[in-house]
């Protein structure tokens, strides 16, 4: 085991950047799957389905739009759209009939929903791997003390924090998030008061699913577009939703940033073992905080 | 506990659904049948696409003109997804259902090795097309198993011998975590110290499959600040680090070697996005070798698909050539027959004169080591500066391979 000779104050400060911008995307995920959970208690492992079809909608969209810089933006902002309009009739036809269930039948629905997501998705867009290109003004990088740091990169860590912004403003300005906050800790409470819970429901899980499809559309730039893509993401931001506690956006926020520094920090530090970083740092939390970092709702 | 529960669930509807997937086989008619594994779903299929349609184009070839000693070829393909267990089983459910004659695939090396273990165990001849391990016709090597395409320790050789004459002394290896990775860095790394003692690893990093992100590995690099790179990354993986390395201006930073980097299959999605400067190892493309034959085989699959063929279809040419010449040869459909005639055989492509190394099993085919340049009047980047290396001067030599197999 050797340790890399070059960890160099520049060299940490970009990594953090680096490790940063897939927070982003790891929070964008995460806290809509934590949205859900926390208030419909949905464990929705099609969360990862659904960002998926939003990097190709992504796809898509900017294709139908003329490979431009303006078709590029109309997709980033139609794509999630999308996914939400996907996700609203899936919510009223199927999910809504379910909440009463057990956890394991969720489970199991959302899961066999994620097969026929994956299979649709195959059938649509073929077994073919898709690739875009960002506007010409995100493309290459430029030097952060003599290191490259990819423009898209810096365009990802300003989304994040309007994301996260946003996600606060809704949950503690807005009347719908006040109703969804107390809908999780008490829903028939909320029910008892006159609300029509349902459309609560309906609305938070529109929200969530189209925060999945935002990170898709995100992350369409920087990686292939292609199946499998569901499984990877799925597994990390559960992971993320656990070590941050179950339900808790903020610990979402918390899960990501662990998760998506210690990868970029581990691979400077110790690049052959890079693999298991984050993994160790879900496990160490685990061990020291069994409900994660910040109170569950569950 | 939770978590639990959800992969205990998730892993018993996997093992149902695999239940499903099985197809009822057909009736055994006359016919030669061909199974194929091979990853058709993802970022792969770019490669293994060429190859069945390279092999089927000789198939249809054939069967138009009455098949092979009176019997038809038939194909048939299973998707592996890239994942070992479901191309094990799948290769199974054609030699134990199917009952192939022939078993071809896969672009998986870890799934390779386990199809040839099991095509050892049940004597059918297993023709790999894609994978690049060097076990697969060293170590591992047996009677039934043939490789139609360069592996790790021939690539190494290849690549060493180019690194070598280049002024780069300190070195940084980064690439996949599973066998391919290890096995071409390990390949390259091994023969470049032996060439030029000089040379220094300053590093390595590790990337599992199918990575989202490669950019916090090519900054960790870059600030290690080393002279090249032998990125160890292949099949699936090939075109997003490109694309980050793009993003990073890593090939403006540092020469990179990556094996496969410049292949059409690589660098045809990737269109005038693709890093320039790449140093990549070939052993086909279509517009080299400059021969009549090339030029042949290349307006022939043009036809046939219209798009240019990328070294696959090279490799599904020559599974053909091999498989229905040595059955021709044999004169009958005999297991063992077959093979004595594949031992040795040689036959013509559009590199040349191919033979199969008796010893090994091993194709012997030429490298050609390039750059990746942007030229006009293409929409992707091509190779120039091609040097090329026969074959026999980067086989591992019998000796090695003895050793290899503990012999």
């Amino acid at each position: 085991m050797e340790l890399a000779v070059n960890i160099t104050l520049p060299a940490l400060l970009q990594q953090v950047l680096v490790g940063l911008s897939r927070t982003t995307i790891l929070f964008i995920v995460a806290s809509g799957l934590s949205l859900v959970l926390g208030v419909l208690r949905i464990p929705n492992i099609a969360h990862g389905s659904l960002y998926m079809i939003g990097a190709f909608l992504t796809y898509t969209f900017a294709t139908l739009f003329g490979q431009s810089a303006l078709g590029f933006w109309l997709a980033l902002i139609v794509a999630p759209l999308g996914v939400a309009l996907i996700s609203f009739l899936v919510e009223r036809s199927l999910f809504c009939y379910l909440y009463e269930r057990e956890h394991i039948m969720l489970l199991l629905f959302t899961f066999a929903f994620s097969l026929v997501i994956g299979d649709m998705v195959k059938l649509i867009w073929g077994s073919d791997y898709r690739s875009l290109t960002a506007p010409l003004f995100l493309q290459g990088s430029f030097s952060i003390s003599g290191l490259p740091f990819p423009r898209y990169n810096l365009f990802l860590l300003m989304v994040g924090p309007l994301v996260a912004a946003g996600l606060w403003f809704l949950t503690n300005k807005t009347k719908i998030g006040k109703i969804a906050r107390a809908a999780a800790v008490d829903r028939e409470m909320v029910g008892a008061i006159g609300i029509n819970v349902s459309w609560v429901f309906a609305a938070v899980f529109v929200i969530g699913c189209c925060l999945a499809g935002l990170g898709g559309a995100l992350v369409a730039p920087t990686q292939n577009i292609t199946q499998g893509m569901d499984h990877a993401i799925i597994i990390e931001a559960f992971l993320i939703v656990i070590i941050g506690g179950l339900g808790n956006i903020w610990g979402a926020l918390l899960g990501a940033l662990i998760f998506g520094l210690t990868d970029s920090i581990g691979i400077l530090i110790l690049p052959q073992f890079a693999i298991i970083f984050p993994y160790m740092a879900v496990v160490i939390v685990l061990v020291f905080r069994p409900k994660g970092l910040l109170k569950s709702t569950w | 506990m939770k978590k639990m529960s959800v992969f205990s669930i998730s892993f018993s509807i996997m093992i149902i659904a695999c239940m499903f997937v099985i197809a009822p086989s057909s009736l055994a008619a006359k016919v030669l049948k061909i199974g194929i594994v091979d990853c058709y779903s993802g970022p792969a299929s770019t490669y293994t696409n060429d190859v069945r349609d390279g092999f089927k184009l000789e198939v249809k070839k054939i069967n138009a003109a009455g098949g092979i000693l009176g019997r038809k070829i038939e194909v048939l393909t299973r998707d592996s997804k890239f994942k070992v267990d479901l191309g094990l089983s799948a290769a199974k459910e054609l030699i134990y259902r199917e009952n192939v004659d022939i078993m071809m695939g896969t672009i998986n090396s870890a799934l390779a090795l386990a199809i040839s273990n099991l095509c050892k165990k049940e004597k059918v001849p297993f023709f790999v097309t894609f994978s690049k391990s060097a076990k697969i016709t060293g170590a591992k090597g047996h009677r039934y198993v043939f490789s139609i395409t360069e592996n790790t320790a021939i690539a190494g050789k290849a690549a060493a011998a180019g690194l070598a004459k280049k002024p780069y002394k300190k070195y940084w290896i980064a690439g996949d975590d599973y066998e391919y990775g290890h096995a071409i860095a390990d390949g390259v790394w091994s023969n470049l110290k032996k060439m030029k003692p000089g040379v220094e690893l300053l590093g390595q990093s590790w990337w599992k499959v199918g990575e989202p992100d490669f950019t916090p590995y090519i900054t960790a690099i870059l600030s290690a600040k080393p002279d090249a790179v032998i990125i160890a990354t292949g099949g699936r993986d090939c075109v997003p680090f490109l694309k980050a390395a793009k993003a990073t201006g890593f090939n403006e930073r540092v020469p990179f070697f990556m094996h496969t980097a410049t292949e059409l299959s690589t660098l045809k999605p990737l269109g005038l996005q693709a890093p320039e400067g790449v140093i990549g190892t070939s052993n086909y493309f279509f517009y080299y070798p400059e021969t009549a034959a090339n030029k042949n085989f290349v307006k022939k699959f043009e036809t046939a698909y219209n798009r240019k063929p990328a070294v696959g279809a090279l490799y599904g040419l020559l599974a053909a050539k091999f498989i229905f010449g040595a059955y021709n040869q044999a004169g009958k459909i005999d297991t063992e027959k077959f093979i004595d005639n594949v031992e040795g055989m040689w036959v013509n492509s559009p590199v040349g004169k191919v033979t199969m190394r008796a010893y090994d099993h091993q194709a012997m085919l030429p490298m050609f080591m390039g750059v990746t340049t942007k030229v006009a009047g293409y929409d992707f980047l091509m190779a120039t500066d091609i040097v090329t290396i026969p074959g026999k001067d980067v086989m591992p030599s019998i000796a090695e391979i003895k050793k290899a197999r503990n012999q």
